[in-house]
């Protein structure tokens, strides 16, 4: 009879060594096979002219003054200098949530603050110009923008303390600042030193930024309400929200921004209270929400019909069904579209110039125009303008790949 | 009104079986799924439902959840019949586990908060009661070092035992099993039917389960229920189904199974 063999598993040996160092990566990468190596040669010199060039004109004429001597009108617009210190108390309150989010999240939300820090500082010390046209930069505004690093240290200590450290008080707290930043900007009736400041006078990056959050804010759950409403067993409900989405959808956002001047006002009652800033806001908003709502649809339709089943199975009631076990992975698993959803949101905030305000592009652009010393500068104003604009929009694709990371998307 | 004729017409089978199926008919559009199903199971009672694919076992058990509604006929589970009344069925699903084939459980949870959602949603249990519950069921399953990891993070027979412990922490009267292991590699399908078996041999809890495995039918099942085309061929203890089935069918398909 045949001996019973002893069963040894093979050992576990260190993959083959493949060449490595930069020459090898080069080869395997730049140089793999002939059309490869005939891209990168001809790609190669093209970009290393276009960034030479750039260097070059970037160290020699570049000429940032038409920006170091308008901060003021790229942050705030129009917005009154002797009322200037309100969007400064704004930017304080907020910089409490940054800190506090580092705090409780850690991680990308740390690296965001750091960054956020860091930025501060430097706009509170950088040598300008001028605050504006014929204006010195006032020790105080530098003084309450370095202010920042101090709530930002409050807002850390409170996301430290266990005690206030939950998530229903950020987003509480987040609301709460929010409306208080309004009513700030908006002035308080009666209240010396808080006159009206209409919004149409409202302006620069502060305007983008309150246009864009506004948007977000809003347009998220009432895209949740709509992409429901979509699914809806009710005729009307259903009929409703696909109307909505599909008109919101189909129609270029500058149309709709064109309408809401022009037409919203015909279905309003004369005088009703609604500025033309507000109903820009209104429309960038449902416009997000068409779009939101379609992800989220599909994100629903994603999902594996057990999943309802197995909590309908464990006599859950059906509204509890989609609030705790649908949407909660719906969400989850669209987070990459909804995030593009609001960066595209945060870049079409420019589009509210068509409705006369002076966002930071537009502001720009009547800065040089308006100056005969700026003429040349349109260059530096809009490499300046885009810069902002990627660092917002950097910040959230860098934070949304985190959250990403995070929830395990595209691993069930 | 209706249904309170329906159950006072019949008391015994109120109180001795605790699910009545009485000429059960569904239709899927055209499709004739369960034609005139006639059947009760008894309180403590284990029921192994066999039968080829597409004879209508899992439509069936799931009527008794009403994850699926029948057309015609009654059901009565646990005195209550089965009708269009959304309370009773909330109130019906409550007392009815059901574990599925493919497990099920909800990613975005945690082990533990798969298993505390229904009692502090729906019984409204305080949560360090459920938790301690929770618990317990785990170690039952066997595997309480997994409480705070994430289903993505287990394998296929410790997710089914997840499952398992999901429907049990309802406290439920009556547990319903769709083929719970025949999305399990081998190797993890015992670990499965050895929970299964012990629920099975403590008597408290009624179980119908839908398997092939028929080691586990032969071992544990009061009853071995056969489907075919929408319609119960045999309905026997497991000894007499195994070795003295009245119909040829029944003989047909073990041997093809076998
Ligand atoms: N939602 C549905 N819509 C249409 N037809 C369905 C639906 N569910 C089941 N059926 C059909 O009803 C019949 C019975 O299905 P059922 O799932 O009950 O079979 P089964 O006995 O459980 O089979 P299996 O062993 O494959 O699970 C099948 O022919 C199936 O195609
Ligand atoms: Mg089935």
């Amino acid at each position: 009879m045949a001996t019973v063999e002893a069963w040894q598993p093979a050992p576990s040996l260190p993959p083959p060594r493949t060449e490595t160092g930069w020459i090898g990566w080069a080869k395997a990468n730049l140089f793999g096979n002939w059309l490869s190596g005939l891209v990168t040669v001809v790609t190669v010199p093209i970009i290393l002219w276009a960034v030479w060039s750039m260097v070059s004109w970037l160290v020699g004429p570049a000429d940032w003054t038409v920006i170091t001597s308008r901060p003021q009108q790229y942050a705030i617009g129009l917005y009154p200098t002797e009322h200037a210190w309100r969007p400064l108390i704004g930017w304080l309150l907020v910089s409490i949530l940054f800190g506090m989010a580092a705090a409780m999240w850690g991680g990308a939300a740390r690296r965001i603050a750091i960054g956020y820090g860091v930025v501060t500082v430097l706009l509170g010390v950088l040598p300008y110009g001028m605050f504006h046209e014929g204006v010195v930069m006032p020790w105080w505004v530098r003084a309450f923008i370095l202010g920042n690093l101090l709530t930002l240290g409050i807002g850390y200590l409170l996301g430290s303390n266990a005690k206030t450290a939950r998530p229903r008080n950020f987003v509480l707290g987040g609301i709460a600042i929010y409306v208080l930043l309004l009513l700030i900007l908006n002035g308080i009736p009666g209240v010396p030193g808080m006159e009206e400041v209409a919004p149409r006078k409202w302006g620069g990056l502060m305007l983008n930024l309150i246009l864009a959050v506004s948007g977000i804010f809003f347009a998220f759950p009432i895209g949740i309400l709509l992409a429901l409403g979509r699914r809806s067993s009710l005729p009307v409900v259903k009929v409703l929200c696909v109307v909505f989405i599909e008109v919101f959808r189909g129609v270029p956002l500058i149309t709709l921004l064109f309408m809401s001047q022009v037409l919203v006002p015909l279905a309003l009652p004369a005088n009703f209270p609604v500025d033309s800033v507000t109903r820009a806001a209104i429309v960038i908003t449902l416009f997000s929400a068409a779009y939101t709502a379609e992800n989220i649809r599909g994100g629903l339709q994603g999902l594996h019909p057990g999943q309802a089943e197995a909590a309908r199975a464990l006599g859950l009631p059906g509204w509890q069904v989609t609030m705790l076990i649908q949407l909660p992975q719906a969400i989850r698993n669209v987070i990459p579209a909804i995030v593009g959803q609001f960066i595209a949101l945060f870049k079409d905030t420019s589009l509210v110039y068509i409705v006369g305000m002076l966002d930071i592009l537009e502001m720009g652009r009547s800065i040089v125009q308006g100056n005969v010393q700026f003429t040349d500068n349109g260059r530096e104003n809009l490499i300046f303008v885009a810069v902002v604009f990627w660092l917002f929009t950097y910040t959230m694709s860098y934070a949304s790949r985190r959250v990403e990371r995070r929830l395990g998307v595209g691993r069930r | 009104m209706a249904t309170e004729t329906a159950v006072a017409a019949d008391p015994a089978s109120e109180q001795d079986n605790i699910i009545v199926a009485r000429d059960v008919h569904k239709w899927f559009g055209n499709f004739h799924a369960l034609r005139g199903v006639t059947t009760t199971v008894g309180r403590g009672e284990v029921v192994v439902v066999i039968g080829p694919s597409g004879s209508g076992k899992s439509t069936f058990i799931r009527t008794i959840n009403r994850l699926e509604q029948h057309q015609r006929g009654d059901i009565i589970v646990d005195g209550v019949e089965m009708t269009e009344d959304v309370r009773n069925i909330d109130a019906i699903r409550s007392e009815v586990g059901m574990v599925f084939q493919s497990f099920n459980l909800f990613p975005h949870l945690t082990v533990m908060r798969n298993i505390t959602l229904a009692p502090t949603k729906v019984r409204k249990t305080p949560m360090d009661e459920a938790d301690a519950s929770a618990m317990q069921l785990l170690e039952r399953v066997g595997i309480p070092e997994q409480a705070e990891k994430y289903p993505g993070e287990l394998s296929g027979g410790q997710q089914q035992r997840v499952a398992i412990a999901r429907a049990l922490a309802m406290n439920p009267k009556i547990m319903l099993f769709d083929e719970p292991t025949s999305a399990l590699d081998p190797e993890m399908i015992k670990e499965v039917l050895e929970v299964m078996k012990e629920l099975a041999a403590s008597h408290q809890m009624t179980i119908v389960a839908i398997t092939h495995e028929l080691g586990f039918a032969r071992e544990v099942a009061d009853r071995i229920v056969m489907f075919d085309e929408g319609q119960i061929v045999e309905d026997l203890p497991p000894d007499e189904f195994f070795n003295n089935p009245r119909h040829e069918r029944v003989r047909r398909f073990l041997s093809q199974i076998l």
